[in-house]
């Protein structure tokens, strides 16, 4: 099972090469700065802003809109019944049901919103290895439980999901096909769920003891494997100025 | 019923992280109070993905399927990693899936973590009532799953229909807290039948995992 994650980090681009400590403040603080934009005046320079970003990061346009397609689906539900139930001031009728104007602000304002974080946020993620990126956070100060669990677990999805597809197959291969909402189908799934935890927590237990014979838990001196240069704080400090304008922007123009 | 980037102000998304914040570093205060919490993480961390793969299993509702939260059955298990757990999960779907979003990332932890710490305490009751009962667990395993899921709906619906729209008719707004509640009762149900069946079907397999990591 492969979730299709890394596959443009070998790409060389600024953006892949710097540091991840500062891209992932920076981007952070610009898409929580995206969500300050309450004004359609701002929108035109949030989209320059985010094209200017995945031009530079080189990331192929269809990358970004293959992750968007699923997401897509919630956003498709407000644009079809917002525009129909917010607001009082009518723009045109489509048979029995009016379109008001507040509505098709507010989806505009939430469709470009939408957009703009979610592909930043793939950024983020596609221009540095996952371990990368974890470990980056934990420079930051992540607690060490988190990251820890977070790696942990990223490690062992891939495993665990091909022992669910195995035992679904075995199921299948047996005559189970869960076709209807029964008390017997459900325990039926019910056990296959448990079997994943039950092997899960076996494979833990040998994984511990690994982690105890390469010396886990024993604070050694690791070495910050991380180095910023004059480029990359450059760097951050112009996006957390971009993030500043429109976070005033936000202010000024709109109500939070 | 995971709430995506761009749909609440930032104001709610930064007081979202507060709340995150402090959960988590309440979970991890209390887990650095066990003698050897570090046997502990390995088996969280597991279970962790274990649970987001479980997740993946549809149950048949027709004409369709729905793939369950099991929130309340991670709580029930995972006692004080539950919350971290759901945290790195919901990190997973939105980097992974773009489920969720990284900007809501805190609201939608509040949505399915805060829960989860009611349910573990829930499930906790059955050793005052009748130990190593399979009644007792199941019954206790229904309701941990139940108020789980039952009280993220409310969040969620609550949370949703409170900060998107700007102008929308109060009445308007009251009859779709009631239809996208009503229409999440059937989960609501299979979410405590399925972590009923699964917290006996552990019991009778292997009792330790009941007892919370």
């Amino acid at each position: 099972m492969k979730l299709g994650f890394d596959e443009y980090v070998h790409l060389d681009s600024p953006l892949h090469r710097w540091d991840p400590r500062y891209k992932f403040i920076g981007l952070m603080v610009l898409i929580f700065a995206f969500s300050f934009v309450r004004d359609l005046r701002i929108l035109p320079a949030m989209v320059v802003v985010t094209f200017a970003i995945l031009i530079i990061s080189r990331l192929p346009l269809s990358f970004i809109a293959a992750r968007l397609r699923y997401p897509s689906f919630f956003l498709l539900v407000v644009v079809l019944v917002l525009p129909f139930i917010s607001g009082h001031t009518v723009v045109m009728s489509i048979g029995p049901l009016d379109v008001r104007q507040e509505g098709l602000i507010s989806v505009l304002l939430i469709a470009t919103r939408f957009i703009s974080i979610l592909t930043i946020g793939l950024i983020i993620f596609s221009t540095a290895s996952f371990l990368t990126s974890i470990k980056a956070m934990r420079a930051l100060g992540l607690p060490a439980i988190l990251t820890d669990m977070t790696l942990l677990a990223f490690r062992y999805l891939y495993e665990i999901g091909d022992d669910l597809q195995r035992m679904r197959t075995a199921m299948w291969l047996r005559g189970f096909q869960a076709k209807r909402l029964s008390i017997h189908g459900l325990g039926i799934l019910s056990s296959l769920g448990g079997s994943v935890l039950v092997r899960s927590y076996e494979r833990s237990e040998g994984v511990y003891k690994a982690m105890i014979l390469r010396g886990y838990g024993h604070a050694g001196h690791t070495q910050d494997e991380f180095h910023a240069c004059s480029r990359d704080i450059v760097g951050l400090a112009l996006t957390l100025l971009v993030a500043a304008g429109f976070i005033i922007g936000g202010i000024l123009y709109g109500h939070i | 019923m995971h709430i995506p980037d761009g749909f609440l102000p930032a104001g709610v998304c930064a007081a979202g992280y507060a709340v995150t914040a402090a959960s988590t570093w309440y979970s991890i205060r209390k887990i650095n109070q066990k003698e050897n919490f570090r046997e502990d993480i390995p088996k969280a961390s597991l279970l962790t993905a274990a649970f987001f793969v479980v997740s993946w299993i549809h149950i048949p509702v027709p004409p369709a399927s729905v793939h369950l939260v099991l929130n309340g059955l991670l709580g029930a298990m995972l006692g004080y990693f539950a919350f971290p757990a759901i945290l790195i999960g919901l990190f997973f779907q939105a980097v992974m899936f773009q489920h969720g979003g990284l900007t809501t990332l805190g609201v939608n932890a509040v949505i399915m973590g805060l829960p989860v710490i009611l349910s573990y305490y829930i499930f906790r009751l059955r050793k005052v009532w009748r130990k190593d009962s399979r009644l007792t667990t199941g019954i206790f395993g229904f309701l941990a799953g139940f108020v789980g899921i039952a009280v993220s709906v409310v969040l969620f619906v609550v949370i949703l229909l409170t900060n998107i729209p700007a102008d929308i008719d109060v009445k308007t707004e009251q009859a779709a807290i009631y239809a996208l509640a009503l229409a999440h009762v059937p989960l609501i149900a299979i979410e405590g039948v399925f972590t009923a069946l699964v917290t006996v079907f552990l019991q009778r397999v292997r009792p330790r995992l009941l007892e919370a990591v």
